[in-house]
């Protein structure tokens, strides 16, 4: 009872960190760039949804639009406005532009929403009442994420796999000169890649909202979670991603059920940790071959 | 008069004052004196690892909480007089950055740098946790350092007790990287094959970059624990380890100069900041951010420009692409070789 | 002075064979050029010769000591050195510290000699900025001392490294495509250097080449290599006549009497 409890919880947060991780996969493979705000952009589209919907009341499906809008246009703005001219500078300059973009976001967030500490609740979809699916209780939010998600990730390999643009970052990110010499608008995907990223992370925002409560220090933690999902799976596949995700949020759970609650926060560190250090081309990624 | 304006005469000029600082200063200005000493330290550490070895690791803050943790504990729970505790908790964080050398022989870039991360927020989460031996979340409370056979109360002595240390890893620092360990650091950073090909043994440098990094967070450490007389975990967290290089990166990597401007102008950024309570955040990220942007070289990057007779022991770092095609901008006579060599 | 033999040397990549059963020597003093096509595997072979891979099978003995699968830093105290395809020089120093980095392992002082000064480390600190300069002043470069590596153009960054495999003496040296990118009035200059170096230097050198001219005026012997197998090996003019040589550089439809005439080879 305990377990199934913990499984289905852990795949509920899993499928939230396989969202924020294939977010961040697919700027990395497009861009090289891992982009450490990335946590940021769902917890700002979070407080967007949150400020439409219950601030201002407008119905539930205009939240959702906002906070993807909001997503998506933050992402390309991050990358246009800051990362970009930093992309043929060194890595660290990458990493310190990008955490300092986070800083302000959560500055704003915690100026216009709460201070610290502060956990804005988002109202769910359906009732909030718990139902039971077969041996196990699962509050309907749950269902809705995982399903959400499993939707949303379909669209996403359909959209690589059936659309132009989705070709053109498959191209990009596997061979930049030569996408450029097709003729591929290799500027044009880089700033796609990071509008869809945050895109994907706002979706991501509402659908979990009502489950992890959103506060203005989420960003980092998720971050950490999602990269741990992402550096399991293979930091250049996608799918490796999704599988990541699910894995690092069964171990949480587990973790925090079988052996103590604050085992929770550590597990993905340890997962980073031993994922680099013993698998650094995780599940499904490829080998690196050094050439000289 | 250019001719003064090198950057030894900066370093002398910058010591002097803080020498001197302590005679009519206000003991929030020894403090803020104090700190800028200690993150001198700190930020010299980093700047090796990563300016001089060209490995980024964000384990810097962890090496310094695991320094004033390790000072600390040996304080209160074995009784160490701290003249002891504060090489010792230097050289605990020595041994464990050094561990690091090993998973950096496999790992690079972003890689390494992840995984740095993930040992640092680990690490934190062992000061949070580990209630039995680290007092968890409220932190401890370190007996103040006793500085009385020299007459001298405990402010002033830990005052000066960072300058003599801030000077001499300074001047270590700047032999070291001077020399062919400094050398071999940059052949590191910039070609790894050709300068194993010339006989640099990998995980001898590596090792010695971190180790060098530890010693130095470490003893940033126990100098802090000293003049706070309290460790607590939230002093070691992501806000202080963006801080870290936020130093390094502002002063100019790869420049001893540049990590002393840096960690000088972060501190007293920082201590402006307070005035803005809740606005501290978005306007620190702000002024990095643009800084970074505008100013990816550094400070030292523009002193090496306007002033010419700027010495520093090997150049101030050039930037590696991210993105293995973009273009290197070389003046060739003929045309540019294919960028990868066949198999 | 060294002598390098490679015995049945055999390398794979994740199902890719790029070395199969390549056997080769180098005597001492002599110049020994690899020529074959793109993909042959003949960069490979320097890699694994050098130590940045260990090979899947075979021996690599270098002056009676087998060297396969030690690590590229163990190679070179051994007295071996290399240039790369690609500008290996580090972009942080001058050229001047760059030849300095070069003496690495003819210097000894630690991390406390060099932070407390000792006379040592000084003394040692003055013979390596000696020979530095002596170095350059070899290649005629030593104008160039004080420049910032990456603000020289590519055919003299080329001529640089070479001169930083010479500073420490070494008794063997490996060229990738040393006359890569050059123009052929510096493709004669480098003739010149090599010339000068073996006579002057007795080094024994091992070039991969396109050039084939270069080849052909200063290589003693000379090794085909093709898909990753040795197809030809000798006297530069048997090699450059060889029927399967030519065939694995234009393709076997090709007429080799008329790619002779015709001085394409």
């Amino acid at each position: 009872m305990l377990l199934t409890y913990a499984l289905a919880t852990g795949l509920t947060s899993g499928a939230l960190y396989a969202l924020i991780a294939v977010g961040l996969v697919m700027v990395y493979k497009s861009t090289g760039i891992i982009n450490m705000a990335h946590g940021e952009l769902f917890m700002i589209s979070g407080f967007i949804a949150y400020a439409v919907h219950v601030q201002l009341g407008l119905p539930y499906v205009s939240a959702f639009i906002a906070a993807v809008v909001c997503g998506f246009g933050l992402g390309m703005l991050i990358y246009r406005g800051a990362l970009k001219p930093l992309m043929r500078s060194s890595l660290a300059n990458v990493l310190v532009a990008a955490v300092a973009i986070s800083f302000i976001l959560k500055g704003l967030a915690r100026a216009i929403w709460g201070g610290q500490g502060d956990y804005i609740p988002f109202p769910p979809i359906l009732s909030p009442m718990p139902i039971m699916l077969g041996p196990v209780m699962v509050i309907p939010q749950q269902i809705i994420a995982v399903g959400v998600s499993v939707a949303l990730m379909l669209a996403l390999a359909l959209f690589f796999k059936a659309t132009r643009i989705g070709k053109w970052m498959q191209a990009t990110a596997d061979n930049v000169k030569a996408a450029r010499l097709v003729g591929i608008r290799v500027e044009q995907v880089y700033v796609l890649s990071f509008g869809i990223g945050g895109a994907i992370a706002a979706v991501a925002s509402v659908i979990m909202a009502p489950i992890t409560l959103l506060y203005p220090d989420i960003g980092f933690n998720l971050f950490l979670k999602a990269f741990a999902a992402a550096v399991l799976g293979g930091l250049n596949s996608i799918l490796g991603a999704v599988l990541g995700g699910v894995i690092v949020g069964l171990i949480e759970q587990l973790a925090a059920t079988y052996l103590h609650s604050k085992f929770q926060e550590v597990s993905s560190f340890i997962v980073i940790m031993f994922a680099l250090i013993f698998m650094p081309n995780g599940l499904l990624g490829q080998r690196n071959i050094r050439k000289v | 008069m250019s001719r003064l304006l090198g950057c030894r005469s900066l370093l002398g000029a910058l010591f002097i004052c803080l020498l001197f600082l302590p005679f009519g200063a206000n003991p929030y200005w020894l403090f803020v004196g104090n700190l800028i000493l200690i993150y001198i330290v700190l930020a010299l550490g980093l700047n090796i690892l990563i300016g001089f070895a060209g490995h980024l690791a964000f384990a810097n803050a962890a090496m310094f909480g695991i320094g004033a943790y390790a000072v600390g504990l040996l304080q209160v729970r074995l009784s160490f007089p701290y003249w002891l505790a504060l090489p010792s908790g230097g050289l605990i964080a020595m041994l464990l950055g050094t561990t690091m050398a090993f998973p950096a022989l496999r790992l690079s870039g972003i890689y390494l740098a992840m995984a740095t991360l993930g040992f640092a927020q680990f690490t934190q989460w062992v000061f949070l946790n580990w209630e039995t031996v680290t007092y968890g979340a409220g932190g401890f409370r370190v007996p103040a350092v006793d500085f009385s056979p020299l007459a001298l109360p405990p402010k002033i002595g830990i005052y000066y007790l960072s300058w003599l240390i801030a000077v001499s890893l300074v001047a270590f620092a700047w032999n070291a990287m001077s020399s062919r360990i400094g050398r071999a650091f940059v052949a590191m950073r910039d070609g790894e094959i050709a300068a194993e090909s010339l006989g640099v043994t990998l995980l001898h440098y590596k090792a010695l970059a971190f180790a060098m990094s530890g010693v130095y967070a470490g003893i940033a450490g126990g100098l802090f624990a000293g003049l706070l007389d309290y460790v607590a975990p939230e002093t070691f967290d992501l806000f202080q380890m963006i801080t870290h290089k936020a130093m390094v990166m502002v002063g100019g990597i790869g420049s001893i100069t540049g990590s002393v401007i840096g960690a000088t102008l972060l501190v007293l950024l920082l201590e402006a900041l307070r005035a803005f309570k809740s606005t501290q955040e978005i306007a620190f990220g702000t002024i990095l951010l643009v800084f970074v942007v505008f100013c990816p070289g550094g400070l030292v990057s523009i002193c090496r420009r306007y002033l010419p007779h700027w010495q520093e022991p090997l150049h101030v770092a050039q930037h590696a692409a991210i993105l293995p095609d973009t273009d290197s901008g070389d003046v060739s006579d003929s045309p540019p070789p294919p960028a990868r060599a066949e198999l | 002075m060294s002598r390098l033999r490679v015995e049945n040397v055999s390398l794979s990549f994740g199902g890719l064979q790029v070395l199969s059963d390549v056997s080769m020597e180098a005597g001492p003093g002599e110049i020994v050029g690899i020529i074959g096509p793109n993909g042959a595997g003949k960069t490979t072979l320097l890699n694994a010769i050098c130590g940045i891979h260990a090979p899947d099978r075979g021996r690599i003995v270098l002056d009676g000591t087998p060297v396969g699968g030690l690590k590229p830093s163990a190679i070179a105290a051994l007295g071996l050195r290399r240039t790369f395809q690609t500008s290996q020089l580090f972009r942080g120093m001058t050229v001047l510290e760059n030849m300095m980095a070069g003496m690495h392992l003819g210097t000894h002082s630690g991390l406390f000699a060099a932070a407390f000064r000792t006379s040592a480390m000084r003394r040692e600190e003055a013979r390596t900025i000696e020979q530095a300069h002596a170095a350059l002043r070899y290649v005629g470069m030593e104008q160039f001392a004080n420049h910032p590596g990456s603000a020289l153009s590519f055919g003299q960054q080329r001529i640089i490294e070479i001169a930083r495999t010479l500073i420490d003496e070494p008794r063997i040296i490996l060229l990738d495509e040393p006359a890569v990118g050059l123009s052929p009035p510096r493709v004669d200059e480098l003739t010149e250097l090599l010339r000068r170096i073996r006579i002057e230097k007795g080094v024994t050198l091992i070039m991969i080449e396109h050039v084939i001219r270069l080849v052909m005026d200063v290589c003693d012997r000379v090794v085909v290599l093709s898909s990753g197998g040795v197809i030809a090996s000798g006297l530069p003019d048997d090699v450059r006549r060889n029927r399967e040589v030519i065939e694995a550089y234009l393709g076997s439809e090709f007429d080799a009497g008329r790619a002779q005439s015709q001085r394409l080879v």
